[in-house]
């Protein structure tokens, strides 16, 4: 699903945010990605959706080559994966339902089916109550639910999410990890990159991966 | 195509959240619009008529050629014989003393009083001939050169001045055509500019989910396009008010000006600002839908 073989990014400036990172993750896995700030985790997942490219060696998401010149295939390779950030990325002035709906509308989705299968999606995040409400007026938890809702919608092979919680009370924070972690299946990987480890210690059946100045540096519960 | 005809509603509805978002900015854009495309109207309608004055002079283009006075009538079938062979030459008729007086009445109109002031009638017998303008030089060169002819009158001052008008009102009405053209696509790529940029956050978000550039653009396209629709659908009414009043009132006071069918004019006009505006509303946010980057979040 995603193969990583000596991948570099250094970004225009010359900051080198990753090095010499090889990474292999199968269908179907629960991966937490843990560092502190500045240590890549970000970039990590930047490379991952083909916002950068590699400066040196390889990176293949979902069989697509990440490069510059794949741009096109790379925008089609997003439609597979469902992104989740920390500042949630809702678009204010529409309401939750909306939001979601606009993971699918480029997708050629009817009318009737892009509502319907968003109304199943805010229900799977517990919001299908508040499909009308407009995104400013919901918690910051529950906007995250509204944009982890626009993710699940696409049925993608692949979740990234950036911080997911990194904006969030501590009950927040835990639900949306137990929410994200339900997600993964035996087709649809989970990727979470988060600083606060504290919160996924009890989790079982997962992959960590430490990050430190742009290197790996501890790989547990997967393969070594 | 499918993604296009579902989300129809969505685009008019994000096109007009475009419009309403800069709307201080965007109505004085549209009425800048409005008035350009309603002065590049008023250039086409005066081209209109001025390639149709100029056309009826060229078809009606004459001279008159005076023949020696102890010609017979023989000698005069001769000469008109001989000019009608003149390669240029349309129409040949002999006019009698008595015609050119009554021409002269008419010309007159209520002034023609004047003619009775004189004993005999003051006017010669003359050839009226009927050239193609362009051939005019030659034309009045071979006649001039017919045995029996002593002098021929030709209004290549008149023709020649009208034709300096014309050519200068066609320069001015290229200038302001690609005025208009330049201007409103400036206009409108700035508007569609505008709007992406206050849209950013949006349009980046879509670019991470995956969406193509030409959907996330379709709704900016249609608002330029429906901005400057409108703008041709109101600069084409004004035209239309325009030209009853200008009708009116050179049918009045300058009856002699050849005017067009006022139907056929109208929609000869609104025809091409309609067309205009598609084309240079399409150009204008294409133009301006170029502004959107590449991920530019990055």
């Amino acid at each position: 699903m995603i193969r990583i073989k000596g991948a570099t990014l250094t970004y225009k400036d010359g900051t080198t945010a990753l090095k010499d990172i090889n990474l292999n993750i199968g269908a179907g896995e629960l991966v937490y990605i843990t560092g502190p700030s500045g240590s890549g985790k970000t970039s990590l997942l930047k490379l991952l959706m083909g916002v950068e490219y590699p400066s040196e060696g390889e990176v293949l998401v979902l069989g697509q080559k990440i490069a510059k010149e794949e741009k096109r295939r790379i925008r089609r390779l997003r439609r597979n994966i469902g992104p989740v950030f920390q500042d949630f990325r809702v678009i204010k002035g529409r309401t939750a339902l909306e939001n979601v709906m606009m993971g699918v509308r480029f997708l050629g989705f009817s009318p009737k089916k892009m509502k319907s299968e968003s109304l199943n999606a805010l229900e799977k995040v517990g919001l299908k109550h508040k499909y009308s409400s407009l995104v400013e007026n919901l918690s910051w938890g529950e906007c995250q639910r509204v944009a982890i809702a626009r993710a699940i919608i696409r049925k993608p092979a692949l979740i990234l999410a950036d911080e997911p919680t990194g904006n969030l009370d501590l009950d927040n924070a835990v639900s949306i990890l137990e929410l994200l972690s339900s997600l993964r299946d035996d087709k649809t990987s989970v990727l979470i990159t988060t600083h606060a480890t504290h919160l996924i210690d009890n989790q079982k059946d997962a992959v960590f991966i430490r990050i430190n100045g742009g290197r790996i540096t501890m790989e547990q519960g997967g393969r070594a | 195509m499918k993604s296009v005809l579902f989300n129809m509603g969505y685009f008019l509805k994000e096109a007009y959240k475009t419009i309403r978002l800069n709307l201080l900015s965007n109505i004085f854009s549209f009425i800048g619009t409005v008035l350009i495309l309603f002065i590049f109207a008023l250039v086409i309608t005066g081209w209109n008529v001025s390639n149709r004055l100029v056309l009826m002079l060229k078809e009606e283009a004459e001279i008159s050629a005076y023949y020696e006075e102890n010609l017979d009538e023989i000698d005069k079938d001769n000469l008109i014989g001989l000019i009608e062979e003149i390669d240029g030459v349309l129409e040949v008729n002999l006019v009698s003393q008595a015609e050119a007086y009554n021409r002269m009445e008419n010309v007159l109109g209520n002034e023609a009083g004047i003619l009775e002031l004189f004993e005999e009638n003051p006017f010669e017998e003359y050839i009226e001939i009927r050239i193609h303008l362009d051939e005019t030089e030659r034309v009045i060169d071979r006649i001039e050169n017919i045995e029996g002819i002593e002098y021929v009158r030709d209004n290549r001052e008149i023709l020649n001045r009208i034709e300096g008008i014309v050519k200068t009102l066609n320069m001015a009405g290229y200038i302001v055509t690609a005025a208009v053209g330049i201007t409103t696509i400036i206009i409108i790529s700035h508007m569609i500019r505008q709007g992406i940029y206050e849209n950013r956050f949006q349009i980046n978000t879509l670019q991470l989910l995956g969406a193509s550039n030409s959907f996330i653009g379709f709704p900016f396209l249609i608002a330029g396009l429906l901005m400057i629709l409108c703008g041709g659908i109101i600069a084409s009414v004004l035209t239309v008010i325009a030209i009853n009043i200008g009708f009116g009132q050179l049918s009045g006071t300058i009856p002699f000006i050849p005017l067009p069918p006022k139907n056929e004019l109208v929609k000869h006009v609104v025809v091409i600002i309609m067309t205009a505006s598609i084309i240079l509303g399409s150009g204008g946010s294409i133009f301006g839908l170029s502004s959107i980057k590449e991920d530019a979040e990055r």
